[in-house]
Order: structure tokens, then C-alpha cells, then sequence
């Protein structure tokens, strides 16, 4: 059958459609390719190691579905866990195991106020694939004067990446942890995240 | 007053916005390149919080109204059974017709499917060829009017792109129940562990009837002539992420299933938390996170431009919601419409060599686009097998469209012998899925009567075994592949338009008796499953003859080949279209793939999983084109 002509003129036509808002790229949560390749890695690296562990900081909310940003890959366990990470990446290691006690560049907000915070941690860093990852092994937190928490402790949740089971740091502690800073902007993308995921409200109001 | 808006020229321009095009889009946006893409869908984008996680309830406006899916009186097909018939358009998604809609917009039907997966094995590529060898003279003796090709690539050449795929759209199950013997003729759908010899993410829980009949398959012996030695159950594979995922190699978030119970069931719910596997939370997010891909909804494309001189597609036109007409101009063009859709657009276009019957005697054909048409679904009259456990149940319960189950695929393919059987293939059998469906309120209140329920105490009782029953049915609907015919195919309606006015497709197809033929076999093979669960009252009702196909559903296949022949299949194995010319073979700037490009009936019921690595080696393919231009070789 020969090909139709294009009609000269263009119909007027009343067709039924829905109305459709197509969103921005910025509305998309995606973990970049190097951060993936070194946490598929990271996994594979570390399936054997026997101290509880988690991935944590913004590329664990990331791949738990939370529209952030993340330029590292961060790891939640102990201190015994730390010296067990830094034996299985050691030949990835950048810095090696040892307390080191900071200020964060983010303040507290509390009741209004502005309250520096501090934290301590037996603390690693490595370079995998050319990121850079941070472990952190008991980690407590300050803010302003008050006494230091408890080291953080967790249940970890788990997401697939690819075929690799990964720990995650639960989406639950990290709220409770913004709430109590007074990072309410994370509070509510990590809502806005579990509201995608359950359709409800998410946590911590 | 419409206009006509001439739009920016891109490396790629997308037509759909679904399964195919989604990864094809990000493949190529992706790329070093920095290639420029377009997409462009006639419906809308989904959101699926605010469009599903509420809306979606409405029982009556999806199951019925269709209100998430493709506008008939935009644009629908006709059908008929056979080339000397009058074709009827489609104008209602209600049985008989059609309950199976077709999807509209980004996602396509992939945003309300039920997410069933599962390979193809070897035999299924190459069917022709086997079966001329193993059983020479069967395929003419049980279908004399047979047009069955090959595909292009065997099992081994696409089981790379199998896994890439699996992981991107995220998969969950074992394996296959394969023993992974590749040097074996069983015809199971290896995964050879050098690609990961699992999907990536675990199954959904099994149900108890599907434990019941994995326990059951392990205890049954195989029928006579099987080629092993005892049945090989597995969970059923299913695109509806089972674990919070996160997909390789774009690093795109999924959210686990909520087991709502909305979700397949007839594919009327789409997922309200994107556990679905579909391009608009899979691949899209992917593309656009490149700032090299655009997206563009509720635009309606009604031609491409040809070439007749340089042999490309030059210009994609289309409408907007607004009646404007925009031309968009590209270097390489990927139709990764619904199949009889693509169809539809290359014959509106003269893109391809249209397919023409030659009714003979004997049957014959020439051409190629929309040569070729068969079915990959059971006749829902077709020949069953079912018997009733003594295992209470709640209707209300949760659950998905295609979790909970398990498969064998030993009754699949060439995994028995067929010598003295009058069919060839087999199906894969599956049992104990999740109520998916919703909890049918609308079957419910169309079935409430006098006449079929009784009134007072009778009805209470009914309604309450209806929701709390004490038993459960179990049943199998199995039937081998449809083998496509010279006399079933896709072309132009001489009589109805689209709203447009534009001639709409019309499809010649019935059902064939291999389909009928296998049925009947497997249908007695499964009953002594059934029996060996413990199902009381097994029975096998076989098809009553002459019962013709009625139906336009989206599991129709075929109709634009891939394969090894320029003259009788429209796209090579790249899935670049080619064809016939002096002094050699023309490679075009046009590229497809999809559900409807298999050359055979299924031997699985998921195209949609067997189309998946025809959409990754197309990307590659483009990629290549657009280096390289010209035909492509394999």
C-alpha cells in the first residue's frame, strides 16, 4: 500500500487527555555511576565481614529511595567493626583506624537556636574505584555543651543494589537523629521518600 | 487555530515512551556522546502517588471505566478471523472483546501489567529449525499453512542481554528450575553463571497452594516421553520489586511491593508505589538525570516521513493536546510503540515492504510489515484443568499479580518427546499466585441476583463463602504456541479511522490448532499434579470445537519480524530495520523492538521479558549507527 498523504489540513480535534506534568531531572532520585560501581564493589568486598555494619550518610538514604545528593559513600558499625573493614579494604585504605573527634559544618537548630555539633568516632577512610568512603565505628554525637549520646546503634534494613543484599542504615534512626537536630529539610525528604514507599505518612510528623 | 512547529533535530528520537523505548533512551543518553534523545508518548506522565495511591480504588472507573489507559475513541484496531471477513472495530475494553487494555503514556502498558516474567528458552528461538530436524514433516502436517521463522540470534546470543536487562528493570525468583546442563537438549532457559545465575532480587513469598504444588511436582512422575527425570519447580519470576531495590547500572530507587492486592488482575491496577517494573521508574529517571533527554506527553504521532532516496526516516510528526502539529527531525528513530501500533505508523508511512496474502492454493505471502501475526495468551474458552483444595482462604487477602506462585517449565518447549503427539512445544504451567485482582466488588454487584444467588439467609451465605472460603480452586488454562499462519497479519483498515482520520489497524487473526492440540495433552499431564496436591474433583474440560478467537488482547505477537531474511522479516538482528535492495541489502536509520516482534506464539507468557534484550541489543545498535551509519552486521 502506497503511503499516505500528510493531510494539508490539520484537523480540529477535542481529544480526551490527561493532564500531565513531566518532572524535572532534579525530581529524580538516581545514584551516580561511580558511587554505584564502588558500592557494588563495596559489597562484594565486604559480604563476609561479621560485625554489623551499615551503609549510612547520603548515598544510604539515597538508595533507600531519598532525593539527596551524594559526592561519598559513608559506613555505620562499630569500633570493632571499623579494624574489621580495614582489614578486608586494606588495600584501599586512605587513613588509617583511630578516634578522631570534629565539629560538623551544619549546626543544631534547636527551639530556634543555633548550637554547634560534634562528633566522635573510631573512624576510617577508604578509596574504592576512585570514591571516597568514610566509617565510622561508634559513632556519638554532642550538640552544644550537653553530654555526649550513645554510640548509635541500629537494626539495619537492607536494599538490594543490583544482586548485592546491602545494610542500610534505617530511614527511621536517621529521623530521629535530624529531629533531634532540628534538620527538618531532611526530615522531610526522608517523609517525602516513605510516602513514595507507603503511600502514607512517613515518620516524625 | 493549530500550528506547525518545527522542533529542535535530535540523535534519537523515541515513538512510545514504554518498555523499549525506556531503556533504549537511557542507553543512548547516557553514552559518552552525549547523543541528544526524545521521547514521545500520546498519553501522559504518571505520578504514582498522586495519580494511583488514591484514585486507583475506584474499582469501577479503572476495572471498567479504563480510565488509566489507551482513549478508544482516540484510537483503536479492528479485528476479524479470517481474510474473507468484514473487520469490527474495538470500542469498549469489557469482555468478550477485551479486558486486556492497552497502557497510555510513559510506562505504556507496563504501568498496569502483572509484572509476569520468565526466559525464553533455546528451543524457543529456534523452533523452526528444531523441529524440522527433530520431527521432520510435524510442523506441516499440523499446520500446512505455517509461516514460522527462526529468530535471528539463538538462546546464547541473547542471554547477556537477558541479564543486563533483568537487573536494570530488577527481577525477582531463583532461576528457572534450570539444571543449567547447557549441553543438554532440554530446552530449559539456562542462566549461565558467568551473567549471574540468579535474578537479583529473591521471590515473593510462596502462597501455600504453591507450596502444595511444588511439593507435588517433586512427588509426581514426569509423563511418558520426558526427557527428565523429575519435575523442576521454582518461584514464579516477577518484575514487582520482592526488596527495596536499586537498579544497575543506572543507581535508579525502587520501592518494595505493599502486597496491596490492586495490582494485575485483568491488568486493571496500576502500582501506587512503583514496584511495577516500568520504564517511568526504571529507565526514564536514568535518561533524565543526563540533562540529554527530553520527554514529551500527550502527543500523538501520526506519521513518519520517508525517504525514498537516502532510505531513512527523516521526520517524526505528530499532534499535541492542542491540535498543533510538530515535526521532529532526527538522525535515528526507535519505535518502540505498542506492537500493532508500530504497525501501523510504517504502513501509514510506507516504511517497509507492507505484507500482502496470497490466499493460493496453497496459502502464501509477500512483504513483511505486519506479516506474521500470532497470539501468546490462552483462548479464555480454552481447554482447562481444575479440582478444588481443602484449604480455607480470604479473598480480602493481600497480595500481588505475579508473586507467591510457582512454575515448571518442564512441560515447556521440546522437554518431552513429541513424536507421536499431534502439536509441538508445550507451556509453562504455574500455580498458587496472589489474589491480585482487588477483591472484585464489580463482578460482585453485577452478580448479585435471585437467579444466581439466592435471596436472604442463601445470599448471606453465598457472599460470606464468597469472601471467607472454606475451599480453594486450583486450575490450569495450558496451551502450546501459537504458530503464526500466511493468513494471519496486520494491515490498514480500508473502512474505520482514528479520530484523526487516519485508517486504523485491522487484525486477521484466529486461534491454531497446535494451541488447541497441546492443550488438551497438557491439560491431563497437570491433572495428575493436581490430584497428587490432593485436589478433589479434578476434571479436564476440553475446548468445545469452532470456538473462534474474539478478542484483540495485548498479548498478540509478531507481525514485524526481527530475523535472518531481509525479504520476510523487517528487522535484522539489531533490530535495524533493513531491507531488499541492488545491489545490496539496505541498513535504515530505523530501529523497533517489541512484544510484537517475536516470530512465534511464546513459549512463556511474558513477551514483555523476552523483548527486553531485543531492546538492549537495539540500543547498541543505534549507538553503532550513529558512529557508523549503514546496515549493521551481526
Amino acid at each position: 500500500m502506497p503511503a499516505l498523504k500528510i493531510p494539508r489540513k490539520v484537523r480540529s480535534i477535542v481529544a480526551p487527555f490527561v493532564e500531565s506534568r513531566v518532572p524535572g531531572p532534579e525530581e529524580f532520585v538516581v545514584l551516580s555511576e561511580p558511587l554505584l560501581n564502588a558500592t557494588l564493589k563495596l559489597a562484594e568486598l565486604l559480604r563476609e565481614c561479621k560485625p554489623k555494619w551499615a551503609m549510612s550518610g547520603d548515598a544510604g538514604e539515597l538508595v533507600s529511595g531519598v532525593n539527596v545528593s551524594a559526592d561519598h559513600l559513608s559506613i555505620l558499625t562499630t569500633a570493632e567493626g571499623c579494624e574489621e573493614i580495614s582489614r578486608k579494604l586494606a588495600e584501599n585504605l586512605v587513613q588509617t583506624p583511630g578516634m578522631v573527634e570534629r565539629k560538623l559544618e551544619r549546626e543544631a537548630n534547636i527551639d530556634l537556636k543555633p548550637y554547634p555539633v560534634q562528633i566522635k568516632s573510631y573512624e576510617a577512610r577508604f578509596q574504592i574505584d576512585g570514591q571516597r568512603l568514610d566509617v565510622y565505628g561508634g559513632l556519638q554525637i554532642r550538640v552544644g555543651d550537653w553530654e555526649w549520646g550513645d554510640p548509635l546503634d541500629y537494626s539495619p534494613e537492607y536494599v538490594y543494589v543490583g544482586s548485592e543484599k546491602l545494610p542500610v542504615v534505617p530511614l527511621r534512626l536517621k529521623t530521629e537523629l535530624y529531629i533531634g537536630l532540628g534538620w527538618m529539610d531532611r526530615v522531610k525528604k526522608i517523609n517525602e521518600a516513605m510516602t513514595r514507599r507507603h503511600h502514607g505518612p512517613g515518620f516524625g510528623g | 487555530m493549530s500550528s506547525v512547529i518545527m522542533e529542535p533535530h535530535k540523535d534519537l528520537v523515541c515513538l512510545g515512551a514504554g518498555f523499549m523505548s525506556g531503556l533504549v533512551a537511557a542507553e543512548v543518553a547516557r553514552d559518552s556522546h552525549n547523543y541528544q534523545v526524545v521521547a514521545i508518548t500520546k498519553g501522559p506522565w504518571w505520578d504514582y502517588v498522586s495519580d494511583f495511591s488514591t484514585t486507583k480504588y475506584d474499582e469501577w472507573g479503572v476495572g471498567l471505566g479504563r480510565k488509566y489507559d489507551s482513549p478508544l475513541p482516540v484510537q483503536s484496531t479492528t479485528i476479524r478471523n479470517s481474510p474473507t471477513q468484514f473487520a469490527l472495530p474495538v470500542r469498549r475494553y469489557t469482555m468478550p472483546i477485551q479486558y486486556h487494555a492497552l497502557g497510555h503514556g510513559v510506562g505504556g502498558a507496563a504501568q498496569h501489567y502483572g509484572g509476569t516474567m520468565g526466559r525464553q528458552g533455546p528451543w524457543g528461538y529456534q523452533q523452526k529449525t528444531l523441529t524440522d530436524t527433530n520431527y521432520p514433516g510435524k510442523l506441516t502436517n499440523i499446520q500446512s499453512n505455517n509461516d514460522l521463522q527462526d529468530w535471528p540470534l539463538d538462546y546464547a546470543g541473547y542471554e547477556p542481554y537477558y541479564h543486563k536487562w533483568e537487573l536494570v528493570y530488577g527481577l525477582c525468583g531463583t532461576n528457572n528450575g534450570s539444571p543449567n546442563d547447557t549441553s543438554s537438549d532440554l530446552n530449559y532457559p539456562w542462566m549461565d553463571s558467568s551473567y549471574g545465575s540468579k535474578y537479583p532480587m529473591p521471590p515473593h513469598p510462596l502462597t501455600q497452594v504453591a507450596q502444595q504444588f511444588q511439593s507435588a511436582c517433586l512427588a509426581t512422575p514426569p509423563p511418558q516421553g520426558a526427557k527428565f527425570t523429575s519435575y523442576h519447580p521454582f518461584p514464579h519470576v516477577s518484575s514487582l520489586a520482592s526488596q527495596p531495590y536499586t537498579n544497575v547500572p543506572y543507581g535508579v530507587p525502587v520501592n518494595p511491593c505493599v502486597y496491596d492486592g490492586y495490582c494485575g488482575g485483568n491488568c486493571n491496577y496500576a502500582c501506587e508505589t512503583g514496584a511495577k517494573a516500568n520504564a517511568a521508574y526504571r529507565t526514564i529517571p536514568a535518561a533524565m538525570a543526563t540533562g540529554n533527554f527530553k520527554l514529551v506527553t500527550n502527543a500523538y504521532i501520526f506519521r513518519l516521513v520517508w525517504d525514498a532516496t537516502s532510505h531513512t526516516v527523516t521526520e517524526a510528526h505528530y499532534y499535541d493536546a492542542q491540535g498543533n502539529v510538530h515535526i521532529q527531525p532526527g538522525t535515528v528513530f526507535f519505535n518502540g510503540m505498542w506492537g500493532y501500533n508500530m504497525i501501523r505508523i510504517m504502513l501509514l508511512s510506507g516504511v517497509g515492504v507492507p505484507y500482502v496474502f496470497n490466499s493460493g492454493p496453497p496459502q502464501s505471502g509477500s512483504g513483511s510489515v505486519g506479516r506474521g501475526l500470532t497470539n501468546g495468551y490462552a483462548p479464555y474458552t480454552g481447554t482447562s484443568v481444575t479440582g478444588t483444595l481443602n484449604l480455607g482462604a480470604n479473598s480480602y487477602s493481600a497480595g500481588n499479580a505475579s508473586g507467591g506462585s510457582v512454575d515448571i517449565y518442564d512441560l515447556m518447549d521440546d522437554n518431552f518427546d513429541h513424536t507421536n503427539l499431534n502439536f509441538i512445544g508445550g507451556a509453562q504451567i504455574g500455580l498458587g499466585g496472589y489474589a491480585g485482582g482487588g477483591p472484585g466488588n464489580i463482578t460482585l454487584a453485577g452478580g448479585v441476583s435471585p437467579s444466581n444467588t439466592g435471596v436472604g439467609g442463601t445470599f448471606k451465605a453465598k457472599q460470606k463463602d464468597r469472601y471467607l472460603p472454606t475451599t480453594t480452586g486450583v486450575g490450569a488454562t495450558p496451551f502450546a504456541p501459537d504458530i503464526p499462519t500466511y493468513d494471519h497479519y496486520v494491515d490498514l483498515d480500508p473502512h474505520y479511522t482514528d479520530i484523526y482520520g487516519d485508517p486504523l489497524s485491522r487484525l486477521t487473526y484466529d486461534w491454531t490448532d497446535n494451541m488447541y492440540n497441546g492443550a488438551t495433552y497438557l491439560a491431563t499431564v497437570v491433572a495428575a499434579i493436581l490430584t497428587k496436591m490432593g485436589a478433589s474433583n479434578v476434571k479436564v474440560a476440553t475446548t468445545p470445537p469452532k470456538v473462534h478467537n474474539d478478542w484483540w488482547g495485548h498479548h498478540l505477537r509478531g507481525g514485524c519480524r526481527i530475523g535472518k531474511d531481509p525479504a520476510s522479516s523487517v528487522f535484522n538482528s539489531w533490530n535495524q530495520h533493513w531491507l531488499v535492495g541492488s545491489p545490496s541489502t539496505i541498513g535504515t536509520n530505523y530501529f523497533a523492538a517489541g512484544e510484537i516482534t517475536n516470530t512465534a506464539g511464546d513459549t512463556v507468557p511474558s513477551g514483555t521479558h523476552v523483548a527486553g534484550p531485543q531492546s538492549w541489543r537495539a540500543a547498541e545498535g543505534i549507538k553503532q549507527y550513529l558512529m557508523s551509519p549503514g546496515l549493521l552486521t551481526p
